[in-house]
């Protein structure tokens, strides 16, 4: 039997207790009319209240009537007018017994608005589960810089012409040849060399680093604030900090900057360090921490 | 009878239309009255003639409910509750 069913068979219960605590010739009326009033009642919680008025009004006639009253009379229609009761000198409850019931009624609502209303609206005005999400920079990799591919120098075709076999007899001048050998020469570009190749893999948060949600600042949750806060660290070959982290950008809320800073620092050890060419390497790098609460 | 604000919207519910039968749930809808206080209400008029009761006749099993108790207004009690909201005035349940 779940609560709902609980709490009509608890208007029941009270309504057919307090009839049978009325005095005995209201009693069988009373019931039957309460519980057909019962009826009508639209909502448990008005069913409740009605039970719980019914176990009043028993007290409140028998009460009335406790009093020697005055011989019945008739009404002009021949009706049958209730006008004197015979005694009845127990009450439906003792003071215990009315508290007991009170406390009953008051948690059985409470319990009613919990499990109708008012939890699912608690529970939605409780900040959703933090999801979050480290957002890397882009890894940079020291590539070797592409080379342009150099011009393929084709001299300027020359029809070939058989050399004139012409006979010297004037002796070389040597002025002239040191003409010919100052004349300035088309610089020749080094043979282009590729540079040292370093793989450069930027590190980050790694294995074991703290989750987010331990350190989304409470205040930052409740006022539900998000935000990207970018922290650089400076981490050894072991993925320890090696200085305190700063702000390398402002999530733009000041709370999830100190939170941010204080999960960076938290995370010493578990670091991953930067590699270059597969060695672990000092290194300072700049991370982001997103401050989200994302719904379910 | 004692006059409480109670009683007169009791009264006042039966006013409306004072040949009109109604039952202590109609009442309780129309004059926005707890069960603890309307049914004591309904038997002291009743017991001081102002109203009358008999049960509904209906076959609870085609009805889908059981009977009800029905009150209605006495010749004597519409004539003395109309007296008693003129001496008041309207302005007393307002």
């Amino acid at each position: 039997m779940n609560l709902l069913e609980w709490i009509d068979g608890f208007a029941c219960w009270l309504i057919q207790h307090a009839a049978r605590s009325a005095p005995p010739l209201l009693s069988e009326r009373l019931e039957e009319e309460w519980l057909a009033d019962l009826e009508a009642q639209r909502g448990r919680m008005a069913r409740l209240r009605f039970g719980l008025g019914c176990c009043w009004a028993t007290r409140v006639i028998t009460n009335e009537h406790c009093a020697p009253k005055v011989p019945a009379t008739a009404s002009a229609t021949g009706h049958k007018v209730i006008a004197t009761y015979p005694q009845h000198d127990s009450s439906f409850f003792s003071r215990g017994a009315t508290a007991f019931l009170l406390i009953v009624g008051l948690h059985g609502a409470l319990i009613y608005a919990l499990t109708t209303g008012l939890a699912h609206r608690m529970i939605e005005a409780i900040p959703q589960p933090i999801h979050a999400v480290f957002l890397q920079q882009p890894r940079t990799h020291n590539e070797p810089p592409r080379l342009q591919p150099q011009p393929k120098f084709s001299p300027p075709r020359v029809d070939e012409v058989p050399k004139p076999e012409i006979p010297f007899d004037v002796p070389p001048d040597p002025d002239a040849i040191r003409e010919v050998a100052a004349q300035p020469q088309e610089p020749l570009l080094p043979p282009p060399t590729a540079p040292k190749v370093m793989n450069r893999l930027l590190g980050g948060p790694g294995k074991g680093f703290p989750n987010t949600d331990a350190y989304y600042p409470s205040a930052a949750r409740r006022m539900g604030e998000t935000g990207i806060a970018a922290v650089r660290v400076c981490v050894d070959d072991k993925g320890r900090l090696t200085a305190d982290p700063t702000l390398a950008q402002s999530s733009g809320s000041a709370n999830l900057d100190e939170g941010g800073l204080r999960l960076a620092k938290a995370g010493s050890g578990h670091y991953r360090p930067t590699t270059e060419d597969g060695l672990p390497v000092r290194s300072c790098y700049v991370f982001r921490i997103k401050f989200d609460l994302k719904d379910q | 009878m004692r006059m409480s604000l109670q009683t007169l919207r009791v009264l006042e519910a039966f006013l409306e239309n004072p040949t009109e039968e109604l039952s202590g749930a109609d009442v309780q809808k129309r004059g926005g009255l707890a069960s603890g206080t309307l049914y004591p209400i309904l038997l002291r008029l009743e017991s001081a003639g102002w109203f009358v009761s008999r049960w509904e006749v209906i076959d609870p099993s085609s009805a889908g409910r059981p009977r009800r108790r029905l009150y209605r207004l006495t010749p004597s009690g519409l004539t003395r509750a109309s007296e008693v909201f003129a001496s008041f005035g309207r302005g007393v349940l307002a």
